[in-house]
């Protein structure tokens, strides 16, 4: 006998949601039958407002789109302005771009851990990784002076050099976090509630990844391996040697499977990229930003986030300030097609930590 | 990389013959200019023969002067490495093109986001009327000749008793009787 049908309303205010949405499930007993994702509690015109700010004006906004990690889109705004105009970056800026984008995705892997396994009602591996992801943000303080928006990847290079000892201090939290690493394995993954509420649950199979565009580690959990930093690579990630997890099943625990790996691998090319540094500038300096143009032309450039690929189109009309800036996030793919075809047969229990294995950001769906 | 643009280009030229080519030596990117009918062929003749099974992104700009939209559908193969910008123009006036998310699903979601932001009308494209606007009864707010501020101001009011608000800059000069620099004047009203 069929359950009456019944129509829930999960979030935008509700403690498991990742962000300002709602997806709106039909179940029927505790299956979803239907989810409709909704948005449109966030959108701040960010791309619209770069239509009336010059390029540097415009570079302050990249990192607010979504909170999480802010850097890949400061340094994919800053590529592809630097693409359009011609302008090369120093060697240093480079290995030093390519350790901030590290430990952001180190600082967003933290937020995961504690995401996932609290969506699970897992809270201690919260607490545990949030704490741990202070250190980095110390370190980004020392670096940029903010602890969460940086803009520090800007055109040209960065904004300043590394503080004196730096490098040490970053090496040393490294050595801390590698071996918070294994305490994570051992709350996360020899769990049984966690394997047992992640195996055989919100599956992307590899069909399933091509037909949506799945990006990132949803598209190596389905044992597919492809990384921005190796297939288009940016940077010095051509210089450097690392691997590139992938693992079977696309299910929760094969992302986050996935995603264990990856930390790991950030913290081998954070300390390569420290280890191969060379000296010198630091920054191709721009001219004055009220007067900088950029010549006619567009680029569209790609950077791997925690989330997958961020994307970022910039036209210009060769005047002082972008024609357009529009972004692609993983989560524009990942937050409203694939969620909504994910949920479908799913328990309703399961809905946030799918989410929050899919990398749902809200604010890059509505920039 | 030459080789396989050239490969790429010839593939392209021989199936879609009014498709015109530009290409970036330096970069692993091929622009192909189309006309808007040819966009669901030949991005399905880029996934199923081509290898370019990846849509990175559809980008669209408003070339308010010109009367037209642009429409970019980038594309990526794994195999050959090289973005493929299949592009297109739409007259602004009538802005119709196919949808395309029976090829990628997640097209839907921008056909949506283009469909409410710049009032352009994707044929077959099934989808909820609102997606991120609510009850919106106005012109499509990213087009360019959308005024924010004169929207705003037209539509809303300002609050009783926060005058001093409107205009913060020449509100910190009257306090602190600091003269606005010449440079940032022209931000000011």
């Amino acid at each position: 006998m069929r359950e009456k049908a019944t129509t829930l309303y999960f979030g935008p205010q509700h403690p498991g949601i990742t962000g300002n949405m709602m997806v709106r499930v039909k179940v029927e007993g505790d299956t979803i039958v239907k989810a409709t994702t909704e948005v449109g509690y966030l959108h701040r015109a960010f791309e619209k407002l770069q239509e009336k700010r010059n390029w540097l004006q415009s570079f302050t906004m990249m990192c607010r789109f979504c909170v999480p990690e802010t850097d890949p889109m400061e340094e994919s705004y800053s590529r592809a302005v630097e693409a359009i105009e011609g302008r090369e970056v120093p060697e240093r800026a480079k290995y030093i771009r390519v350790m901030v984008l590290e430990l952001a995705r180190l600082a967003s892997f933290m937020l995961w851990y504690g995401g996932q396994n609290g969506s699970l009602g897992l809270y201690t591996m919260g607490q545990w990784s949030v704490g741990d992801r202070n250190y980095i943000l110390d370190l980004f303080e020392e670096l940029t002076g903010g602890r969460v928006y940086h803009m520090y990847i800007w055109p040209g290079g960065v904004r300043r050099d590394l503080p004196k000892g730096f490098e040490q201090k970053v090496l040393k939290t490294l050595d801390y976090l590698e071996n918070r690493l294994n305490d994570y394995d051992d709350l996360m993954f020899d769990n049984a509630i966690f394997k047992k509420r992640t195996q055989g649950v919100g599956i992307v199979d590899k069909g399933k990844a091509i037909e949506h565009g799945v990006v990132g580690a949803v598209l190596r959990g389905c044992g597919i391996k492809s990384d921005i930093r190796i297939d288009d690579p940016y940077e010095v990630y051509d210089k450097l040697d690392f691997e590139v997890p992938t693992a079977e099943g696309g299910d929760i625990w094969a992302r986050a499977l996935v995603r264990r790996q990856e930390a790991r691998q950030s913290i081998r090319i954070i300390r390569q990229a420290i280890a191969d540094m060379p000296g010198g500038s630091f920054y191709n300096k721009i001219p004055n930003p009220q007067k900088w143009t950029i010549p006619k032309g567009d680029a569209y450039v790609r950077t791997e986030s925690v989330r997958g690929e961020i994307g970022m189109y910039i036209a210009s009309d060769g005047g002082t300030m972008p024609r357009r800036v529009h972004l692609r996030g993983a989560a524009y793919v990942h937050g409203i097609t694939l969620l909504e075809d994910v949920l479908m047969g799913e328990n309703i229990a399961d809905i946030s930590a799918i989410m929050n294995s899919l990398g749902t950001c809200p604010p890059e769906i509505e920039r | 990389m030459q080789q396989l643009k050239a490969n790429l280009i010839e593939h392209i030229k021989t199936s879609f013959k009014d498709a015109r080519v530009q290409d970036y030596p330096d970069e692993n990117r091929l622009d192909f200019y189309v006309n808007k009918q040819c966009i669901p062929s030949i991005l399905t003749y880029a996934k199923d023969r081509l290898g370019y099974i990846h849509l990175s992104h559809i980008a669209i700009v408003d070339w308010l002067e010109e009367g037209e939209f642009e429409l970019i559908y980038i594309i990526w193969s794994p195999e050959e490495k090289i973005k493929m910008f299949v592009r297109t123009r739409l007259d602004r006036e009538n802005p119709v093109i196919a949808n395309i998310d029976m090829i990628w699903r997640q097209a839907n979601t921008y056909e949506r986001e283009f469909r409410e932001m710049y009032g352009i009308q994707f044929q077959g494209l099934e989808a909820p009327e609102e997606f991120i606007l609510e009850d919106w009864n106005g012109p499509p707010p990213m087009r360019r000749d959308f005024d924010t501020e004169a929207y705003a101001n037209e539509t809303f009011f300002h609050r009783p008793g926060r005058e001093d608000a409107l205009d913060v800059r020449e509100e910190i000069i009257k306090r602190s009787r600091e003269e606005i620099p010449e440079f940032a004047k022209k931000y000011s009203r």
